[in-house]
């Protein structure tokens, strides 16, 4: 059953797009990653213009990660007031975000960016994730305890003003690294067209040291309002939020992450982990890949003058002949 | 009781001016030419379109005659990037804007085009995906070489001609450009058809058809249509609606997709 997007202005197959929204909203509440780094390669890939499909999925994301958030409340595993606290930082990282892309975009190198930036930010994270969790899945199998966290939380941590309380995090620090924290992801996800959870959820984890229960719920929450604001921000300038697109997408992503997140609770955390870093390293493998490989095409069509601009435009190998 | 009458066939939906008949005209070729459909309505279950030019070529010279249709859609520029090898990492070039080209354009002949006219012909009338005037206007600067003044040079030097074949290369892979060589069949004596077949992709606004008739490599007589490609209904309500008032558009998509997270999640609790 085909069906015609008026803002993408192709014509795609709706069963289809239902089952993707599907698999990327079980993957999100799963892991709670917002998802949209698995998503836009593959809508690109079946001929949706990358400017639409990274504006659109975003509400996507915040639909399933809404539905994960209320799952994940229910079983007390969010933090509102840190969630807050890193949402604003987001907001703001967002629109300089913004600028940062249309500059790039102007001097014709986004593409690069955005490659070199998945490979770097992707790889790393998803081979630290893999080295750690793996490393303890293997202890826990010879019956090894748990070396002892000889890592203590960094000072500076402390040392800043602005302390406040974070009760369900377990956490009294400063309001300034979540803040800055927040900055960063809202900087990276609008470059990269992503939530960033695969960012926030290491970074919560190993430099706040947040309660690891309530680590995946909070950052599905920062995600909402990130992408929530990134959303009316590609609509309200560039018109490339296609409603028909991001209804179907999200019609299978709500279904999807509500089986994520009731499954999630079944699984160990460091098991999770390995395979969220796995996934991770892959994609940022394949995405610097195309830094690398020689392309079939040398000439590729850059998104033109008179179309709207993208605020992130997701790299992916094989897609010349769509651009 | 009155039997019914069949209403009339439809008249066709866009015909060019008849020939005007006299004395001096009657030894001249002409062409009539008209559209199975002047407007093509894209609406959610739109998946491309296909329709027929058919028309008439009164030929009253022994001299056979060739038929080339050439159909016109809006001009888009085109922005094209080049990668480049640097230090083993592939990067993109500075982007070059195309203008002049069309975002559809299609040719169909009786026999491959340039069989049909020289080079000079259907340079000067624009005929072919080769003979389009795309250019890339900011790249040009005028110099003065050997004392000539005013030459016009291009900041892409020697490469410009591969650029060029680019924009028409990406064009043809997206189907947005084709020519066929034989396709202006002749079902009749002097009675022609040729197939139109527009993509999901096709730009929406107003194309032009020419059809040209040639005898002996010279163009003898042109037809005019025109035809409408336009969104309507619920894709031209929602494609209003996002371009009119973008940020109450955004505003409602983030509403709609944290309403029906929220809706999910209740539906699941239930059970």
């Amino acid at each position: 059953m085909d069906i015609y997007l008026p803002i993408a202005e192709v014509s795609v197959n709706a069963p289809l797009l239902i089952l993707l929204g599907a698999a990327v909203g079980f993957i999100s509440g799963l892991f709670g990653i917002g998802g949209g780094f698995l998503m836009a390669p593959v809508l690109v890939f079946m001929g949706i213009p990358p400017t639409v499909a990274v504006a659109s999925q975003a509400s996507h994301v915040v639909a399933s990660s809404t539905s994960g958030v209320v799952s994940y409340g229910a079983q007390k595993a969010v933090d509102y007031k840190m969630g807050g606290v890193m949402a604003i930082g987001g907001v703001a990282g967002a629109f300089v975000g913004v600028e940062i892309f249309r500059y790039l975009r102007l001097l014709g190198q986004a593409d690069l960016v955005v490659a070199v930036a998945y490979l770097l930010l992707l790889g790393t994270i998803g081979a630290l994730m893999l080295n750690e969790s793996l490393g303890q899945i293997i202890r826990r199998r010879q019956g090894l305890p748990n070396p002892p966290r000889t890592q203590r939380r960094p000072m500076w941590l402390y040392g800043l003003p602005w302390r406040m309380r974070f009760p369900r995090s377990g956490l009294y620090i400063s309001a300034i690294p979540p803040l800055g924290l927040g900055v960063c992801v809202g900087i990276l996800s609008a470059i990269m067209g992503v939530g960033g959870g695969f960012i926030l959820v290491p970074a919560m984890l190993y430099v706040l040291r947040m309660k690891a229960s309530v680590v995946v719920g909070t950052s599905l929450l920062q995600i909402i309002i990130t992408t929530g604001v990134t959303t009316v921000l590609q609509a309200g300038r560039n018109q490339t939020v296609d409603i028909v697109l991001s209804t179907l997408l999200l019609v299978g992503g709500v279904i999807g992450a509500q089986y994520g997140a009731k499954l999630s609770g079944r699984f160990r955390a460091e098991e999770l982990r390995a395979v969220l870093g796995l996934l991770v390293l892959l994609v940022g493998i394949q995405m610097g890949l195309e830094l690398f490989v020689r392309p079939d095409e040398m000439f590729q069509l850059a998104p033109g003058v008179d179309q709207p601009e993208p605020i992130a435009e997701v790299a992916v190998p094989d897609d010349e002949d769509v651009r | 009781m009155i039997p019914a009458v069949p209403p009339p066939p439809d008249p066709p939906a866009a015909v060019s001016e008849a020939p005007e008949r006299s004395a001096a005209t009657e030894r001249e070729v002409r062409v009539a030419a008209a559209l199975t459909d002047a407007e093509v309505r894209i609406d959610t279950g739109f998946s491309g379109a296909s329709m027929i030019i058919y028309g008439a070529v009164f030929n009253p010279t022994d001299a056979p005659a060739d038929v080339v249709v050439v159909v016109r859609g809006p001009d888009q520029p085109v922005r094209l990037i080049r990668k480049q090898r640097v230090l083993g990492v592939w990067l993109n070039s500075r982007p070059v804007l195309f203008e002049g080209a069309p975002g559809f354009y299609m040719t169909a002949s009786t026999r491959p085009l340039s069989d049909v006219a020289d080079f000079g012909s259907l340079r000067r009338l624009g005929v072919g995906v080769d003979h389009l005037q795309i250019d890339a206007p900011a790249e040009a600067r005028s110099v003065t070489r050997y004392g000539v003044r005013d030459v016009v040079i291009s900041r892409l030097g020697e490469d410009y001609l591969d650029w060029r074949r680019a924009v028409i290369r990406l064009k043809q892979t997206a189907n947005l450009y084709s020519s066929d060589d034989d396709g202006v069949t002749f079902v009749d004596r002097g009675l022609f058809r040729a197939e139109l077949e527009l993509p999901t992709t096709a730009p929406t606004g107003r194309y032009h058809a020419e059809v040209w008739v040639f005898q002996e490599g010279e163009p003898v007589g042109v037809s005019n249509l025109t035809l409408r490609v336009e969104k309507v209904g619920f894709e031209r309500a929602i494609y209003d609606f996002a371009h009119q008032r973008p940020w109450l558009y955004g505003i409602l998509c983030v509403m709609l997709a944290s309403a029906t997270g929220l809706g999910a999640s209740r539906v699941f609790k239930r059970r």
